[in-house]
């Protein structure tokens, strides 16, 4: 019944999407505080350490760190609803303004990257199924497997090793050169990291598109479009292509959060100011207010995405009400 | 020919027998003999090893591959030809052991959330996606405090934890097409256990799909420890692995030390290309039919 009205069903939606959200955040609260570590040190530095035990009380009272955790939970979700994340104990600023500060360059980055890995996959795909079998995409396919193999990290030290070392053609770490900014010398720096992110994650969905392309032209409706004089090409781009895209459309929904995952090693290795170095560092220094936002922002993101791939492809196809979206797996 | 019968009928001659594939076919034996080369030479690496792999020579560090040493030595004047094969024994210890946990994980939740009433099997994916959302670098660095100092073991439980979730999702899915069959019901109506079902019934039936999945997580797992230790985040510098020997990259990219970083990396990919290769003949993918296109 609630499939027939619009309200319950996208109201279902957004209540799972809350429910789910609220049940992050309290985990992510309760795991962050369990964890070993002084927040106190992130705060104070080096001071923390040759702190009294009254200094340290004070302290702990004055950021509200001696309360238990449920009620500091509870004195975060309050002020979590009325818009303040409080501060970063490192950066000394607001938590929002920290990440603001940081997201453009990752937004760059992984939407970059994304768009290129999306149009990417299904050019390389529909080339190999094109050509199935023969030299071109037999050659295709190991080259793909070959380079999913490599690990992004090492990969980003190689081109590092090659462009940035040796040939001193391109900048081997962060986002802009000291004083620049213009455009193309953030291009220039978004380079290497863009062909890491893009290499890695590139031939799954390659292959996959492959894959279901080669089924696709097995079906029985090629035989009919052909039969009635369509051209290879047409079938292929015109209609198997169409088949396929809907699974990918929410398969590629479901990964954004992989893709926008995968550039925090990347981001790391290029010392890249985004949000994957800042959890890095976050979580290194017990930093909680900014590790709890950048918790919820990133795990809602990733329980977003899922509930839009749902809805995509049951409207698409209504034979998935009810079942699972496709599923993403990290293997190449 | 017996002569009490007689053949009648018009005579089709007999299909030729089928050609029997020699042994070899379809698998991917470069793949397997390098691996068990690795392997082997890991293993056995006392036997050859001119130095000893932990000695730090600091008269000869940061040293170009020559004839003294074959690899170089890295930034701290150690030897990365003894290095490698010493420390590829510590990379695919933690890919095996790494992978062992996350399956059992895997095969234990799998099938709880598979034989599970319709309510709990959605509550139970459901936490498993909000396990998956939480970013995995948080879940390490949280795992690593928990357990102390990182070492091999505490290692392999932070990668095997961190990685059940895609096979579990395929076991459940498995063991929910399982479990209604006859022999699964006749099963329960002879009073078997939880496990007994799972390791006579469901497990011999969906180990075939996971397998591929299994072999590909410990590449995935060797791919991590690498990772994780080239952030910092692993293995100390002095418990020697690929990842660890890696860790050094940055003070070799700044002297411009090419053989510390390409090195092991060549071998640590070698590695990953071969597991890939005998995963993917797991997957075996069946003959496609004709083509309509």
């Amino acid at each position: 019944m609630s499939r027939k009205n619009p309200f319950f069903y996208y109201g279902g939606k957004v209540l799972s999407f809350v429910l789910s959200v609220f049940l992050l955040s309290l985990a992510a609260f309760y795991v962050a505080r369990l964890a070993p570590g002084d927040p106190l040190v992130s705060y104070y530095g080096e001071r923390a350490e040759k702190m009294t035990v009254q200094e340290r009380e004070q302290a702990e009272a004055r950021l509200g760190l001696d309360q238990p955790i449920y009620v500091q939970y509870i004195r975060w979700l309050e002020n979590a609803l009325q818009g303040d994340f409080g501060i970063s104990y490192k950066y000394k600023m607001d938590v929002l303004k920290v990440i603001a500060s940081r997201l453009p360059n990752t937004l760059i980055l992984g939407g970059t990257g994304l768009t290129l890995i999306f149009l990417g996959a299904l050019a390389l795909g529909a080339v190999c199924a094109w050509n199935e079998g023969n030299w071109l995409d037999r050659s295709i396919c190991k080259a793909g497997t070959v380079v999913s193999c490599i690990p992004e990290f090492w990969l980003s030290l190689v081109l590092i090793l090659v462009f940035a070392v040796s040939l001193r053609w391109l900048p081997s770490s962060g986002a802009y050169a000291i004083g620049g900014g213009g455009f193309a010398d953030r291009a220039v720096h978004l380079v290497l990291p863009l062909v890491v992110t893009t290499a890695g994650h590139l031939w799954y969905y390659a292959y996959m598109i492959r894959n279901k392309l080669l089924e696709e032209i097995r079906a029985d409706y090629v035989l009919l479009a052909k039969s009635k004089g369509l051209s290879r090409r047409a079938v292929l781009f015109r209609h198997c292509l169409r088949g396929v895209l809907p699974t990918y459309l929410s398969l590629m929904a479901i990964s954004v959060p992989h893709i926008l995952g995968g550039t925090y090693i990347v981001e790391a290795v290029f010392s890249y100011p985004g949000i994957g170095t800042l959890s890095y560092e976050s979580a290194r220094y017990q930093d909680y207010n900014l590790l709890m936002l950048l918790c919820v922002l990133s795990g809602g993101l990733v329980i977003l995405c899922n509930i839009l791939a749902q809805i995509v492809s049951e409207r698409i196809d209504p034979r998935m009400r009810g079942g699972e979206p496709p599923e993403v797996t990290d293997h190449g | 020919m017996d002569e009490r019968f007689v053949l009648v009928g018009p005579r089709t001659p007999l299909p030729p027998p089928a050609k029997k594939r020699a042994w070899y076919e379809g698998k991917p034996l470069l793949s397997m003999a390098v691996l068990v080369m690795i392997i082997l030479g890991c293993s056995g690496c006392e036997l050859f090893i001119p130095r000893d792999p932990a000695y730090m020579d600091l008269f000869h560090a940061s040293e170009a591959p020559g004839a003294a040493f074959w690899f170089g030595t890295d930034t701290m004047g150690r030897d990365i030809f003894s290095m490698i094969w010493y420390g590829g024994r510590v990379s695919l210890l933690i890919g095996f052991l790494a992978t062992a946990i996350s399956t059992v994980l895997a095969v234990l939740f799998g099938a709880v959330s598979g034989l599970a009433p319709r309510w709990l099997d959605d509550l139970l994916m459901r936490l498993t996606e909000i396990f998956l959302s939480i970013p995995s670098l948080l879940l390490v660095v949280l795992l690593q405090a928990i357990l102390g100092k990182a070492s091999v073991v505490s290692l392999s439980v932070v990668i095997g934890v961190t990685s059940w979730t895609s096979v579990a999702k395929v076991v459940r899915s498995e063991v929910r097409r399982l479990r209604g069959s006859e022999y699964v019901l006749a099963a329960r109506c002879m009073g078997a256990g939880f496990f007994h079902i799972l390791r006579r019934h469901l497990a011999p039936n969906f180990f075939p799909s996971i397998m591929f999945m299994v072999v590909m997580n410990i590449r995935s797992a060797i791919a991590a420890e690498s990772t994780l230790s080239f952030m910092g985040l692993g293995l100390p510098l002095e418990v020697i692995s690929w990842g660890s020997m890696l860790s050094l990259a940055e003070n070799a990219l700044l002297s411009g030390s090419w053989w510390i970083i390409l090195i092991p990396g060549t071998f640590l990919v070698v590695t990953l290309l071969c597991v890939t290769g005998v995963g993917n003949w797991l997957r075996g993918e069946g003959d496609r039919r004709e083509s309509n296109l």
